[in-house]
């Protein structure tokens, strides 16, 4: 079935869909814990399909602060990878790796930014890996981009990115767990609705045996 | 007395006499406030994309020019003049430094909102668009006063 609303898409497809995210959040979160040294872990995947305000609600308050990795992914599947860090997460990962940690977001200089967009650019190209191996396809990640600002400003760009297409976002996210601990972090997979016919071929055959 | 009254993305809402229009981040989206200081008349505007081409009809506070036009015709049902609208806009941001489509959008946002102003000969007082962040949005409709809020810097009236 091809699918041309998000909303066309039915149990089978969403199931598809959280298995591809399980293999990318898996891969992200051992690349994760092979840098920070700690033992990483995982949740389960969870779908939305949310409206624009929805989607700002469920992430948390549009005002508030928040560092965000963006990348766009080009080629066999096209969309963009959106890699969220709130501060107790950004502390854990600059205590590891500067051995230091910052009180607040404004407190970063450019050396705690970079070493974050280093980090959230392996997290996403680990991701982006699995699911190319998987389905034995291309994508192509453009360079970083990175932002400490407002959340709601922050999901405006995917938002404006796709805003022609559809009125809802299909939100595949994911969250890391550093040892044991729930940390703020999110990674947001949002593919166009193209490449979602591409990757569900792909993967779809293997998926029915 | 409803206090604040919150603009979504996409969206668009008037007040009289009194209330404070709101709405939260603009990133790469616009604000567009119009204000008849006669009979204090206030709308406040949420724009996402430049143009509507054609899916105008469905979503039409989404796009800057089907937006500004829609929002005039329905302003003017609440008695509101075009040639005393006290007009003022901002957002327009570019959230990530990146090349490509994603990276002007904020700025295809800002040219394509002052052709439809100039279009419909509404004259912009007062801005604070482009450069790399977030700003919240503000309008007393008592006053017409409109605010910019922002991470880390002072709240400004424009």
């Amino acid at each position: 079935m091809k699918i041309q609303r998000y909303e066309d898409m039915g149990a089978m497809e969403l199931d598809i869909i959280r298995e591809i995210a399980s293999i990318g959040t898996g891969y992200a979160a051992t690349s994760l814990a092979s840098m920070l040294g700690s033992e990483v872990r995982m949740t389960i995947p969870e779908i939305n399909l949310l409206g624009y305000s929805e989607t700002i609600d469920k992430m948390g308050d549009p005002e508030e602060c928040i560092a965000a990795v963006l990348t766009q992914m080009s080629g066999d599947v096209e969309g963009i990878m959106l890699f969220l860090l709130r501060l107790d997460f950004i502390n854990e990962v600059l205590g590891k790796m500067l051995g230091k940690t910052v009180d607040s977001y404004e407190e970063m200089t450019e050396m705690e930014i970079s070493v974050l967009t280093e980090l959230g650019n392996i997290i996403i190209s680990s991701y982006a890996n699995a699911i190319s191996q998987l389905a034995g396809i291309r994508i192509k990640l453009s360079v970083p981009g990175v932002s400490v600002n407002m959340l709601g400003g922050i999901l405006t760009v995917p938002m404006a990115e796709f805003g022609y297409v559809t009125d809802k976002l299909l939100l595949i996210d994911g969250q890391l767990l550093v040892n044991q601990k729930r940390l703020n972090s999110t990674l947001l997979m949002l593919p166009e609705m193209e490449s979602l016919n591409v990757l569900m071929q792909k993967l779809g055959a293997v998926y029915e045996g | 007395m409803r206090d604040e009254v919150k603009i979504g993305i996409g969206d668009m809402k008037v007040l009289r006499q009194q209330g404070t229009l709101i709405t939260y981040a603009l990133g790469s989206c616009i604000g567009i406030t119009l204000y008849d200081p006669v009979i204090k008349l206030g709308g406040l505007l949420h724009i996402m994309l430049p143009k509507a081409g054609d899916q105008g009809a469905a979503t039409p506070f989404k796009f800057a020019d089907t937006g500004i036009r829609e929002m005039i015709r329905k302003m003017a049902a609440y008695g509101g003049v075009t040639r005393r609208y006290v007009c003022k806009i901002a957002g327009g941001a570019q959230m990530f430094q990146m090349t490509g489509p994603i990276g002007n959008i904020g700025e295809r946002n800002i040219a394509s909102v002052r052709q439809e102003l100039a279009a419909q000969q509404i004259r912009i007082q007062g801005e604070d668009v482009g450069k790399n962040y977030a700003r919240t949005m503000l309008m007393d409709v008592s006053t017409g006063t409109v605010r910019v809020r922002t991470m880390g810097r002072n709240e400004i009236i424009l």
